[in-house]
């Protein structure tokens, strides 16, 4: 589940090299929300510090 | 500054994120140093970031693409601030490796601050975006820095499904769980 984003950045090079610009921008944000959500599921160890 | 000067310093730009990323990776290979998922997410959040270099140099220079270099390296830097906040207490551990006295997601914080700075730079130029928006077919050293970067992103999910396989990685990997 973890490599899911390299494979859509992969993808969303490939797009940008055959020139499929827009193609290349949606797989790029689909990417940054899984990564985000991936961030979410692993971050659930409260901080130990004063803000 | 030209268009053609920005694409190439674009170029050199997503070098230096293959190189950062090859150096993690040879850790990873050479010392068996495995990444944590946090480190991961910071490898993609670096590859976000390097993802609107690429659009530079293959459709010219535009501010959109400055900005998702932005947003990749913001996410880049959440993650490794996180990971600095787990261990900054003295007596809290530390996971990986150090290089010059500072551990691998603390330099990652020194870097995504160095991408946006850079990028923040390079907006300041603003006769890059006066020419025409061609598309133009990468070729020579600036296809073989696409190449190396688009490598590295298919590198690092082949990676990450060997050591993770189809679930969420460990917290503290001890060993590649395709490969056992």
């Amino acid at each position: 589940m973890m490599s899911i984003p390299f494979f859509l950045f992969a993808g969303a090079l490939a797009a940008v090299f055959i020139g499929k610009r827009n193609i290349a921008i949606g797989l790029w944000a689909l990417s940054v929300v899984v990564m985000l959500v991936l961030f979410r599921l692993h971050a659930t160890d409260q901080l130990n510090i004063g803000l | 500054m030209t268009q053609i000067l920005a694409m190439r310093l674009n170029a050199l730009g997503l070098l230096a994120i293959s190189i950062v990323l090859l150096f993690a990776f040879s850790d990873q290979l050479i010392y068996g140093d495995l990444p944590c998922p946090l480190c991961i997410l910071q490898r993609a959040g670096l590859i976000a970031a390097g993802f609107g270099l690429a659009l530079n140099m293959r459709f010219g220079p535009r501010p959109s693409h400055y900005g998702l270099m932005i947003i990749g390296a913001l996410a880049a830097g959440i993650v490794a601030r996180r990971q600095v906040l787990l261990h900054i207490v003295p007596g809290t551990g530390s996971y990986g490796d150090m290089f010059f006295g500072l551990h691998f997601y603390t330099w990652m914080v020194i870097v995504s601050t160095l991408i946006i700075l850079g990028t923040a730079g390079m907006l300041l130029f603003d006769r890059q975006f006066a020419d025409d928006h061609e598309e133009r077919p990468l070729a020579g050293w600036m296809l073989a820095s696409f190449a190396l970067f688009g490598f590295l992103a298919l590198a690092n999910g082949v990676s990450t499904v060997l050591e993770c396989a189809g679930g969420l990685c460990p917290d503290n990997p001890t060993g590649y769980l395709l490969l056992q």
